[in-house]
């Protein structure tokens, strides 16, 4: 990669992530100056700072700069807010794991966890760049690859995995079925995308009947996926995968018809919970009155409030709350450890990144060249929000606890890469089109993209590769 | 110390006195560094927006409404938790006894004072090293009624029944909102509650208490016109200020945890004789029964009902007469065992299930408002007798064998009658609008009997409590029980006239109801009555 090759480029590149750039500054500036605070709370309780315990500060900082400057020398054109977004979320994941204890003892440079977030960091670089100028839609030819792959993983974890509160883990207590969240999108998209025009072709005369013949592959899978993710009482997966089928269903074909199907197994699935499994109903008993049992069922939950009551409007401040008195604080409810150390106005911040990250996801979706895309784009940004919103909801009460993580924030290495993994994706779908017209603002001249990114070699797309243009709307999809 | 390194820097900066400034300085800072971000990409957004076709992906599309209804939701969710839990009195009850966070606002609200009805205080908060800790200044003579607020027992009583209240989470008006306010963005950690009034005496309760020394029983004192309660008074008790759990585990000796007043369930013997006496001038009975000193018995086979009169006399080695013919006044004077057994029998099965029905035995009152089944009051237990039993009901009619009452209940049965026969609720806290429990007999029914009962005390049983200061109308009763000496009774009212006090005493094994019951009775009806006078 010789700079010198395209000189213009470069630097047009470095004007145009200048926005990025000087979002992401304050967010090292904002991460920093809460690195200052819990060291502070670190040193006020008697812990030895040594010059080590700056490391994880180090590493964020030079992981965030090795992804702008990555991103500007490959000149990435892809959208600039959401890698900003996505920098603050895990500077906060950063800090609160810090607080909780993740870089206790003596920290060296050996330690994996401070590799964590450059990881991330990388995996979202490689994603975005490997998957940038349309070569993401190679990804929908592995249409059966990602479906095998998913199944494969949760038999093999059932069959070798232990069971621990409930919850299967692999070796080493990781959870691979995070890379559910992205493989079964994977796979949707794709079988959506060939078949889209199939099942938005509802029964001409009997209007309340979708198109099975097309529908029976789908919910075949689907049925495999979500009883394997039952047998592993895995709820919350279900949930989130479920209610991204639907979304992304309903986008494909227009038929909101889907929905109100989806809505009648929703509540099938749900009354057959709380009829044959004691585990979902007793959450759900503990969701409604946690006080029945305030120092059973309802102990979590109330924990966790009663943390959040005592944070306040401005919260304890960093490192001085007591978290460790509301169980497995550091995954699930890390939320609460929010609101308990920066108040009702941290949680407020947090969910403000969070919804600015749906939007940007959204909005890829919107602007995506092919269907395949915007499929993608659309499902990624479901599984994040309704994510998001489980935990959220979860710890706040609002609905019953579904035991999964917060994006980006909760302890976890898979959930962490998986999550940055889709970003990267959303991010490479943003790219813009494989050789299309720059858009009219734009100066810089193109680089044959083979150059750009060598992991995966893209040959000039064929026209079979292309969607058909004009873009095929839903509302023509009716209608052939 | 020498600072050669940045962070030993760092570490003397923390160590210094100028760190909790700065650390709440930084912290805001952290807080502006966050907006800064959110308002430099709404500011790219909003520039974005400018260009041509993308006016409605910023905030305009339906998934994006959802998803931030959705969220915006979940934080106002939050928020009823998170700022204003103090509104959840089960919440805030869960903070205060399983909460280990020692600056959870919860651990220093300042409840409010609970107070008797001259002011006097019976329970606060105190702060003893950063701990807000509840002192009751009176220790175990207001621990039934006033109860206890412990961060390891929980709560009962009226700390636990006014809850909400003590703690400041009943904001009636617009000020206590404005203070709520206040105490979110100052980070107060010392809200304060309101304080609650009860309708007893402070000095009235200690009085009862001292007059039953260390005999166990139980002393109610209320005003029959609104059934404000102002003596609750039992013995033995507990001290609230040292709660252990060895008063919970098990049956203590004595029971210290009974509240006897409202929950002890004795025989009522004689002082039940009222309840018939009722049943007897409402059934439209007069004329006389004879009651020879042979006693009555409905069966050869049970042994005979007597009077009193014959085993005292039997004991002083003299044969008595028997009392001959009694009308009702002069049975209920005499205190009849003879005269009522019968009364009962002839009234029969359905007339008695009906007084029973009519004086609301077998009912829990509540005493507070809530529902905690420790601060009910229990009227009694009135059996079912088959149709063929008359021996039972013969029995019962004299207060003995299966018919069981609380000092409680027998209290608001002699304000009843003070009352014209109307039974108020009898209640304990003075915001408390005073309500009707029930007619419990018709008001001429009422006239008569409160006559009957002032004739107990001028010339009958009673008659030892009667003085020139005040005329005292009432019944006294002797229970037998089957675990000791008979327990002493007495249940009355005054002035006899215009009644504004009734009383109801019980003796554990006191013997006579005259010579243990009724002096508490009276002394406490002469200082309640100076009392009034006074104010």
């Amino acid at each position: 990669m010789n700079a010198a090759a395209w000189p213009t480029g470069l630097a047009a590149s470095w004007d145009l992530r200048q926005g990025e750039r000087e979002i992401l500054l304050s967010c090292l500036g904002c991460i920093a100056l809460g690195f200052v605070l819990v060291l502070g709370s670190e040193h006020a309780a008697g812990r030895q700072l040594t010059a080590s315990a700056v490391l994880p500060l180090l590493f964020y900082g030079v992981g965030l700069v090795g992804l702008h400057l990555a991103l500007v020398l490959l000149r990435f054109r892809g959208d600039q807010v959401l890698t900003a977004v996505v920098a603050c979320l895990a500077g906060f994941g950063l800090l609160a794991q810090y607080r909780m204890g993740a870089f206790a003892g003596t920290l060296g440079a050996d330690d994996p966890e401070l590799y964590l977030i450059p990881a991330g960091f990388a995996a979202l670089l490689f994603t975005a760049v490997a998957g940038a100028n349309g070569r993401y839609r190679w990804l929908a030819k592995g249409l059966w690859l990602w479906a095998g792959v998913s199944l494969v993983l949760l038999v093999v974890l059932l069959v070798t995995g232990t069971r621990f509160r409930g919850a299967v883990y692999a070796l080493g207590f990781t959870t691979p079925t995070e890379v559910l969240k992205v493989t079964v999108i994977l796979g949707l998209a794709a079988y959506l995308e060939q078949h889209a025009r199939a099942l938005a072709r509802w029964h001409p005369r009997f209007p309340l009947l979708p198109p099975l013949r097309a529908l029976w592959p789908l919910l075949a899978f689907w049925g495999l996926l979500t009883g394997l993710l039952a047998l592993q009482r895995d709820l919350g997966m279900i949930v989130i995968l479920s209610v991204t089928l639907l979304v992304v269903l309903v986008r494909a074909t227009g038929r909101v018809g889907y929905l109100g199907y989806g809505l009648l197994a929703a509540a099938g699935s749900g009354a057959l919970l709380l009829t044959f499994f004691a585990h979902g109903q007793r959450r759900v008993e503990a969701w409604l009155d946690p006080f029945q049992d305030p120092t059973g069922d309802g102990w979590q939950i109330l924990q966790g409030l009663s943390g959040m009551y005592a944070g306040g409007l401005w919260g304890e401040g960093f490192g001085n709350g007591s978290p460790e008195y509301t169980p497995i604080a550091r995954s699930d409810f890390i939320y609460a450890v929010i609101g308990e150390e920066l108040g009702f106005l941290g949680c407020v911040l947090v969910a403000l990144f969070f919804l600015i990250l749906v939007q940007r996801g959204i909005m890829i979706a919107g602007q995506a060249r092919t269907d395949f895309g915007r499929l993608l784009a659309a499902g990624l940004t479901t599984v994040l929000a309704v994510q998001t919103l489980l935990n959220l909801g979860g710890v706040t009460k609002a609905i019953p606890l579904t035991g999964i993580t917060l994006p980006f924030i909760s302890h976890g290495g898979a959930s962490l890469l998986t999550t940055f993994t889709a970003v990267g994706l959303l991010l490479a779908i943003s790219d813009g089109p494989p050789g299309a017209a720059r858009r009219p603002t734009r100066t810089v001249k193109r680089a044959p993209a083979a150059d750009a990114t060598p992991p995966t070699p893209a040959p000039a797309p064929r026209p079979a590769d292309r969607p058909a243009r004009p873009r095929r709307r839903p509302a023509e999809a009716k209608t052939p | 110390m020498t600072v050669s390194t940045p962070l030993q820097l760092f570490g003397a900066l923390v160590d210094s006195a100028a760190w909790p400034a700065l650390r709440i300085i930084l912290h805001l800072a952290f807080f502006a560094a966050a907006v800064i971000i959110l308002w430099r990409i709404w500011t790219r957004l909003a520039g974005a927006k400018a260009r041509p076709g993308q006016t409605l992906q910023l905030f305009g599309t339906l998934p994006m409404a959802l998803v931030a209804a959705a969220f915006l939701g979940v934080l106002i969710y939050q928020a009823s938790w998170h700022l204003t839990g103090l509104f959840r009195p089960e919440f805030v009850g869960f903070m205060q006894s399983h909460d280990r966070r020692e600056f959870n606002p919860a651990h220093r609200i300042q409840r409010g004072r609970i107070l008797d009805r001259r002011g006097q205080v019976l329970a606060e908060s105190q702060e003893r090293d950063g701990r807000v800790y509840r002192v009751y200044p009176y220790g175990p003579a207001f621990a039934h009624t006033v109860g206890y607020s412990d961060p390891r027992f929980g709560a009962i009583g009226a700390e636990a029944a006014a809850n909400a209240q003590l703690n400041g989470a009943t904001p009636e008006v617009l000020a206590s909102w404005g203070e709520l306010g206040r105490q979110l963005l100052t980070k107060d950690k010392r809200p304060r509650g309101q304080d609650l009034q009860l309708t007893l005496d402070a000095e009235l309760q200690l009085l009862a208490l001292q007059r039953l020394g260390n005999r166990n029983g139980a002393v109610v004192l209320m005003r029959p016109a609104d059934g404000a309660l102002l003596v609750l008074a039992n013995n033995p008790a507990f001290d609230p200020n040292r709660l252990s759990p060895a008063l919970f585990s098990g049956p203590a000796a004595g029971t210290p945890l009974l509240n006897r007043a409202t929950q002890g369930l004795y025989p009522p013997g004689s002082v039940f004789k009222v309840v018939l006496a009722a049943a007897a001038i409402e059934s439209g009975f007069s004329g006389t029964l004879n009651c020879p000193a042979s006693g009555y018995t409905t069966s050869s086979r049970y042994p005979p009902i007597r009077d009193h009169d014959y085993y005292t006399e039997a004991k002083a080695g003299r044969t008595w007469a028997g009392h001959g013919n009694l009308n009702l006044t002069t049975a209920l004077v005499e205190s009849s065992n003879v005269f009522f057994a019968q009364l009962g029998v002839r009234l029969g099965h359905d007339s008695f299930a009906g007084a029973g029905e009519r004086f609301q035995f077998d009912r829990q009152v509540r005493l507070y408002p809530g529902t905690d089944r420790y601060g009910n009051l229990s009227t009694g237990r009135l059996p079912r007798f088959a149709r063929n039993d008359l021996y039972g009901l013969a029995q019962a009619a004299i207060g003995q064998g299966r018919v069981l009452a609380t000092p409680g209940h027998l209290a608001t049965i002699a304000a009843a009658v003070a009352n014209r026969g109307l039974a108020m609720r009898p209640r304990l806290l003075a915001q408390e609008p005073p309500a009707p429990l029930g007619q419990y007999m018709a008001e001429q029914t009422a006239t008569r009997l409160a006559q009957m009962l002032r004739k107990v005390v001028t010339t009958g049983t009673g008659r030892g409590i009667d003085g020139p200061q005040l005329a005292i109308a009432g019944k006294t009763g002797t229970a037998q029980n089957p675990r000791g000496a008979a327990h002493s009774w007495f249940i009355g009212f005054a002035p006899a006239a215009a009644p504004t006090l009734a009383v109801a005493v019980l003796v554990e094994h006191g013997g006579y109801g005259s010579t243990a019951a009724a002096p508490i009775a009276r002394d406490l009806l002469l200082k309640a009555m100076e009392l009034e006078n006074a104010r």
